[in-house]
């Protein structure tokens, strides 16, 4: 029970320091007395863990369910695919029909490499095929901390962090920086990867269009005047320019230079997520930093997938350590999925040393990518888009038929009759409700260095050929 | 005298979190349904363990007890009177409550909202925001009930009434539910 002062209403015995309460004492405390009675007697809420909803029977009876699976046309691409048998490698089995594969990331000619090949099969018979773990809980191999190791002394910065699959990579590593509250500057051309990141994230996003410094620009005075009304604000939030290297849907390069510039008048940290430009720009391989000459501390966190150049699986983050070091814990690709394979890990390994060996090859790479870009310059109806040193572009067309199902056919009857003259290509393809900014409907053509020259001159003779008939 | 019970019309929660389903439990504080598990060591799924943390067990003895500790270990202190520690109990204690529960912002590990928390203290991410839980009840009546005790051994010495009363509204007023995600001035918003 409460102690309440029993003088209230009692004479006082004046008993050396024995004072009476004082009347506002009193009433004050009456008032705390009548607020702890209010609060003992009223009623407790109290968290409910099971979900106790009220049954409505009536709502139950009309609610119809959505069908699980939406009505889907019967010629929908995704329940049409090509067979190949064999490796997808430099020429390539699809349907029956032994193709030249111009649709495979296999930039560098990895994937059929008999040393690869060879690393991974030691790997199988040393551990077997799967990690079946997370990296904490006994999923780290001593191949995963090489491949580590040899990422960050390739990519020269402090520290890798490896992740087991190549779109969970940019889309675990944005969450774990950037927060509710935080702002992030993308491009509109991000891939899909970055977009699911940035979703995660919970974060402010902004926009920029494709390649604009201007825009960018624009959009960082606009938050540098609110931050400025508000500095307590600006103070504790961060900012992001989240950039690809080469990107996957325009086949264009990011203007990195001028980024580092904006990077530091406005104070934003970037992010570069090279999947394309690994082992493709740059003397030695080492991505766009390299391609143009800036010091790879400008770069707060580069990212990239092994699924292209590396010609392995999963995808790898590297930078400064205290910046990796937080994707250990924080990093839901890392922490809550399996571990890459180590017959994957060991494929990546030796795939960096024979990147380390022959540097020759990327300039190779260049000139055939520059080569085919000339050569299919001046296709009436279709027009090249991405730079001359890009592996990966696209062929869009040069006056849309208004309707993007009729693009997508008129293009997949080209490359359907590609593919009859053995030139195996593939259309660009997007999940059209899900993505921001849904590019235009294209063919992505792939550069490898194994293509010889003449294989390349007949590819573009085709192409220009079967464009001709489709498009009249 | 009559006591309604509450306004029935659900949690003022903070904006953008779910609104947790609530069952209202007539009667006293005290019944046997408070006194949550100890989810420490374990895998579980609660986002924010900052929103549980007071319903654990023996959180509220414990509480208790450190009072009382605090209280003897000033007792301790030579030359100084009773009714001086009596005051000083009241104020660490109020000072403490104020700043452990009302100034400090946000959860001192990440959580996987994505930070959902980081601008409000701890007595807003309590019960994620449901007012009037047995937890936040036993928070705001023990300051008051310390209040009486250190009122009572100061015999109602003016000088400590008004450093004691002063305490005490520092850290009631802002356990108001409409003062919920209130800041004043904008201090302490961001």
């Amino acid at each position: 029970m409460l102690r309440v002062p029993s003088r209230i209403g009692k004479r006082t015995h004046v008993r050396g320091c024995r004072r009476q309460a004082p009347a506002y004492h009193l009433i004050l405390e009456g008032i705390l007395i009548l607020w702890i009675i209010r609060l003992l007697f009223s009623k407790t809420y109290k968290l409910q863990e099971r979900s106790d909803l009220t049954v409505k029977e009536e709502l139950i009876e009309e609610w119809q369910p959505e069908p699980l699976v939406p009505p889907v046309p019967k010629d929908h691409p995704a329940l049409n695919y090509n067979i190949v048998s064999g490796p997808p490698s430099h020429k390539i089995v699809v349907n029956g029909k032994e193709c030249i594969n111009f649709a495979s990331f296999n930039f560098l000619g990895l994937l059929d490499n008999p040393r690869v090949k060879a690393a991974a099969l030691a790997s199988l018979k040393k551990y077997g095929v799967g990690t079946c773990g997370p990296r904490g809980f006994y999923g780290t191999f001593d191949v995963h901390l090489d491949l580590e190791d040899r990422l960050a002394k390739f990519m020269k910065t402090e520290e890798a962090i490896i992740y087991s699959y190549g779109f969970a990579t940019i889309a675990s590593a944005i969450p774990a920086y950037s927060k509710r509250g935080d702002i992030v500057f993308v491009d509109r051309a991000a891939c899909f990867a970055i977009q699911k990141g940035l979703q995660a994230s919970r974060s402010d996003i902004k926009l920029f269009k494709h390649n604009d410094m201007a825009d960018l620009e624009r959009l960082l005075k606009e938050q540098e005047i609110e931050d400025q009304k508000n500095p307590r604000k600006a103070r504790v939030t961060r900012r992001f320019i989240v950039v690809e290297g080469l990107y996957m849907n325009t086949g264009t390069i990011c203007p990195l230079p001028e980024l580092v510039k904006l990077k530091y008048k406005y104070k934003a940290r970037i992010f570069l997520e090279e999947s394309l430009s690994f082992g493709v720009l740059g003397e030695h391989g080492r991505g766009v930093t390299e391609h143009y000459g800036i010091n790879i501390d400008d770069i707060d966190l580069i990212s990239a997938n092994m699924e292209n150049a590396l010609a392995s699986i999963g995808g790898f983050c590297c930078g400064r350590s205290f910046v990796i070091d937080h994707q250990r814990l924080s990093g839901q690709g890392y922490c809550f999925s399996a571990s890459l394979p180590p017959l994957l890990a060991a494929a990546a390994i030796e795939a960096l040393n024979i990147m380390e060996e022959n540097p020759g090859i990327f300039a190779v790479l260049k000139e055939k990518c520059r080569q085919i870009h000339k050569a299919l310059q001046g296709i009436s109806g279709l027009k090249v888009v991405g730079e001359s040193f890009s592996p990966a572009f696209h062929l869009q067309l040069e006056e849309s038929t208004g309707s993007r199902e009729q693009d997508v056919r008129l293009l997949q009857e080209i490359v359907d009759q590609c593919m009859n003259k053995n030139i195996a290509l593939t259309q660009a393809r997007y999940l059209e409700k899900e993505e921001k900014c849904l590019p235009p409907p294209s063919i992505r053509v792939v550069v490898t260095v194994e293509q010889t020259e003449e294989e390349l001159v007949r590819a573009a003779s085709t192409i220009k050929e079967v464009a001709q008939v489709v498009l009249l | 005298m009559c006591c309604h019970g509450l306004p029935v019309g659900g949690s003022p929660s903070s904006p953008g979190c779910f609104v947790p389903l609530i069952q209202k439990t007539g009667g006293l504080l005290l019944t046997a349904e408070r006194g949550g598990r100890m989810n420490v060591g374990t895998a579980h799924s609660e986002v924010n363990p900052n929103t549980r943390v007071m319903n654990s067990r023996g959180i509220w003895l414990s509480y208790v007890l450190a009072i009382g500790l605090l209280h003897v270990v000033l007792l301790s202190i030579p030359f100084v009177s009773v009714p001086v520690v009596w005051t000083l109990t009241n104020l660490i204690h109020n000072m403490g409550m104020y700043i452990f529960l009302h100034t400090v912002k946000g959860t001192p590990f990440e959580t996987p909202d994505q930070g959902k928390a980081r601008l409000l203290t701890h007595w807003e991410q309590m019960d994620y925001g449901v007012q009037f839980t047995a937890s936040r009840k036993f928070l705001t009546i023990t300051p008051i009930v310390l209040y009486f005790l250190t009122s009572f051994y100061t015999k109602y010495d003016q000088i400590h009434f008004i450093l004691n009363t002063v305490s005490l509204m520092s850290v009631l007023i802002p356990k108001l539910p409409q003062l919920h995600g209130v800041r004043i001035f904008g201090i302490n918003k961001y």
